[in-house]
């Protein structure tokens, strides 16, 4: 096993929890800011998977990734609106239209790969990667935590830009007002309902972009059904963080890390069953679950739609 | 012997003989054949070759075809009563996720079906399991990687571990360990039926090329396509190129330089022999099989292979093929995780 430990492994095993955890922290991210307004975005698993096919149609049409992150957020962006039209405009069931909204994307992506790509499986190359200066020249680390496509810095940042924006500014306080008490939001003369559209579509812009990220960098390709439910965990979470982008940050990085365990501990030959082995990703979210999240508070009217001057 | 007796004999002869004519005209009554596929047909690999495999034999038999593919891995009850009610004489359930509905169908619409992963299912008349493995060309993939490798080590990535995989899995690995027992196998499973997950099957296949594989044997359905675009983008930790040998299917035609081979599945035999079972009365009172004896398994020729190489693996097949070497199969995931812990540990070179 010690002839296992090389560099390039343990480099090869932390850059794979990195590319795990970036959707994963995108979409969970996104999910934290309609919760935060109210919506209980379940379609967030069919908002990524449009992601990815758009994301990579662009990459691959344009050979800019890019390109394809921006295709990827505003094809997320669309499928939100869809939740936008449904739940908050004609107020229907969020939980129901979420699942409407998975199953949906999961028929049309594959759809549209049959068409397009199911004879050929186009691929593309490795993407353009920065590295962050000193910090990339660390043993192991270096490689592994600093040598990355510009939209996982961005990613990182993004957590510190919206913690900033939920404790000091009127769109946070817009936000949280829409999740905890819409009608005192409405008194005050702030649209609910544009409130929680700009939430959701927010949450289908980023989900999107994680998407793209998981079919641009983390597969080269897009396959259908390929998200695997990743938008679940990243509502998972959202749950756990209880409106703290960095808790968001963390889950992602324990997630991304087990998985990349899993496979450290198959490759090492370690002989317990490999399902045990596979199964600690998932355990390992709900330990925290169970330790961090039975104090979580999910705002009040969370998943339920506002009308005016109904109590 | 008196005249009412022999009446009777003619009579009892008369009986048996239409009876015996009514159940010959039944099992040679076989019209239509249908498949159902959990994903579409063009995958280069388990639903494209089973489904061109049964559309082969329709036309062998001058038979009507009836496929329905791409019905996901969820319920396929609605789709399997509606083959059964389009006239289907056979449906073969393409997908072990399949095995419960297709059975219960069967049964409720009087119509054979044949089902993967559940050998104890076989019912005569009604259900034929044909669980394949293709072991004999896995086990020679597993020479070829011994003889390709450059950084002494291999390894195996999987998307899941249904019995078929398994046996291969373990083939190859015994393979790789006859050719050159100082060689390592890594092996590593991506998640719990992980077969879409092209960016698990990426993530893994680039931790185990870092681990120092290159040569990487891969069964993953959709996930082997991430599997590739690692291979593909990555580099052995030699410096030098990384190999992969896919499986069921043959990926040539989408292949950017790096496709050593595959074991290639030909299913048109086993089609075949159920037609003829249904014909002789004989379905679903024994298994079926792939074999590099009648080329229903192969190992693909590719233009990277060396003729050395080729020649040698070649040499290794004919010994199979006359019995001379015998390649168990292996089922079980729990026996096949002990032999790759131990040929893992197998001391380097």
């Amino acid at each position: 096993m010690d002839s296992l430990l090389t560099e390039a492994f343990l480099t090869s095993l932390l850059f794979g929890a990195v590319t795990a955890g970036v959707p994963l922290l995108l979409a969970g991210l996104g999910e934290q800011v309609s919760e935060k307004a109210g919506v209980l975005n379940i379609g967030i698993e069919g908002m990524m998977l449009f992601g990815a096919y758009a994301g990579f149609v662009a990459a691959y049409c344009s050979g800019s990734f890019a390109l394809g992150f921006v295709a990827g957020g505003i094809g997320g962006a669309l499928v939100a609106a869809l939740v936008v039209l449904l739940c908050i405009r004609y107020g229907l069931n969020q939980i129901v239209i979420g699942i409407a909204v998975t199953l949906g994307m999961e028929g049309l992506t594959a759809l549209l790969h049959y068409f397009q790509f199911s004879r050929t499986y186009p691929r593309l190359d490795l993407a353009p990667a920065w590295a962050l200066p000193l910090l990339s020249d660390i043993p192991v680390l270096g490689r592994a935590l600093f040598t990355h496509n510009p939209i996982v810095y961005l990613a990182v940042l993004l957590v510190i830009a919206l913690g900033w924006l939920f404790r000091a500014t009127y769109i946070g306080l817009n936000l949280e007002a829409a999740g905890n008490k819409p009608a005192a939001l409405d008194a005050a003369g702030v649209s609910v309902v544009k409130t929680r559209a700009f939430a959701v579509l927010a949450t289908g812009f980023l989900s999107g972009i994680g998407g793209a990220y998981m079919a641009n960098i983390g597969a080269g390709l897009f396959v259908p059904f390929m998200t695997g439910g990743a938008g679940f965990i990243g509502i998972v979470l959202a749950m756990l963080a209880r409106g703290r982008p960095v808790w968001v940050l963390l889950g992602a990085a324990l997630f991304g890390i087990s998985l990349a365990m899993t496979t450290a501990l198959q490759v090492a030959g370690i002989n317990i069953p490999t399902d045990v082995v596979q199964m600690l990703p998932f355990a390992m979210v709900m330990l925290v679950l169970v330790i961090f999240a039975r104090h979580s508070v999910l705002p009040p009217a969370l998943g339920l739609p506002y009308v005016r001057g109904e109590r | 012997m008196n005249t009412r007796t022999l009446k009777r004999l003619a009579q009892v002869s008369l009986l048996a003989l239409a009876m015996g004519t009514t159940t010959l005209a039944q099992a040679a009554d076989v019209k239509s054949i249908a498949i159902l596929t959990p994903e579409d047909p063009t995958d280069y690999g388990w639903n494209q070759q089973g489904h061109d495999a049964a559309k082969a034999v329709a036309e062998k038999f001058g038979i009507e075809f009836i496929p329905a593919t791409g019905l996901g891995y969820g319920d396929v009850h609605p789709q399997l009563r509606e083959v059964a009610d389009d006239g289907a004489s056979l449906i073969i359930a393409h997908a072990s996720g399949y095995n419960t509905a297709a059975p219960e169908v069967g049964a409720e619409k009087g119509v054979p079906v044949a089902i993967v992963d559940r050998p104890d299912a076989n019912k005569a008349g009604a259900i034929a399991d044909y669980t394949l493995s293709g072991h004999e060309g896995a086990y020679l993939a597993g020479v070829l990687a011994a003889k390709t490798t450059q950084t002494k080590s291999v390894a195996i990535v999987v998307s899941g571990e249904p019995p078929s995989w398994n046996s291969q899995s373990a083939a190859f690995a015994q393979g790789v360990k006859a050719a050159d027992g100082s060689i390592k196998v890594l092996y590593a499973v991506i998640g719990p039926a992980a077969y879409s997950d092209a960016a698990g099957g990426n993530r893994v296949t680039a931790s185990v090329i870092g681990a120092g594989a290159d040569v990487i044997f891969g069964q993953g359905d959709g996930a082997t396509f991430g599997m590739l675009q690692a291979v593909e983008t990555g580099k052995s930790t030699a410096g030098g190129k990384v190999w992969f040998i896919d499986v069921i299917g043959d990926k040539t035609a989408i292949d950017k330089g790096h496709l050593l081979s595959s074991v290639v599945w030909n299913l048109v035999p086993v089609y075949s022999a159920m037609v003829e079972d249904l014909k002789a009365d004989t379905f679903g009172t024994k298994g079926y099989s792939i074999q590099l004896a009648d080329d229903s398994v192969q190992l693909l020729k590719t233009t990277h292979i060396p003729d050395g190489v080729w020649g040698e693996v070649s040499a290794v097949r004919e010994q199979i093929v006359k019995g001379e070497m015998k390649i168990e199969p292996i089922w079980e995931a729990d026996k096949v995780r002990a032999l790759m812990t131990s040929v893992t540990d197998a001391p380097a070179q």
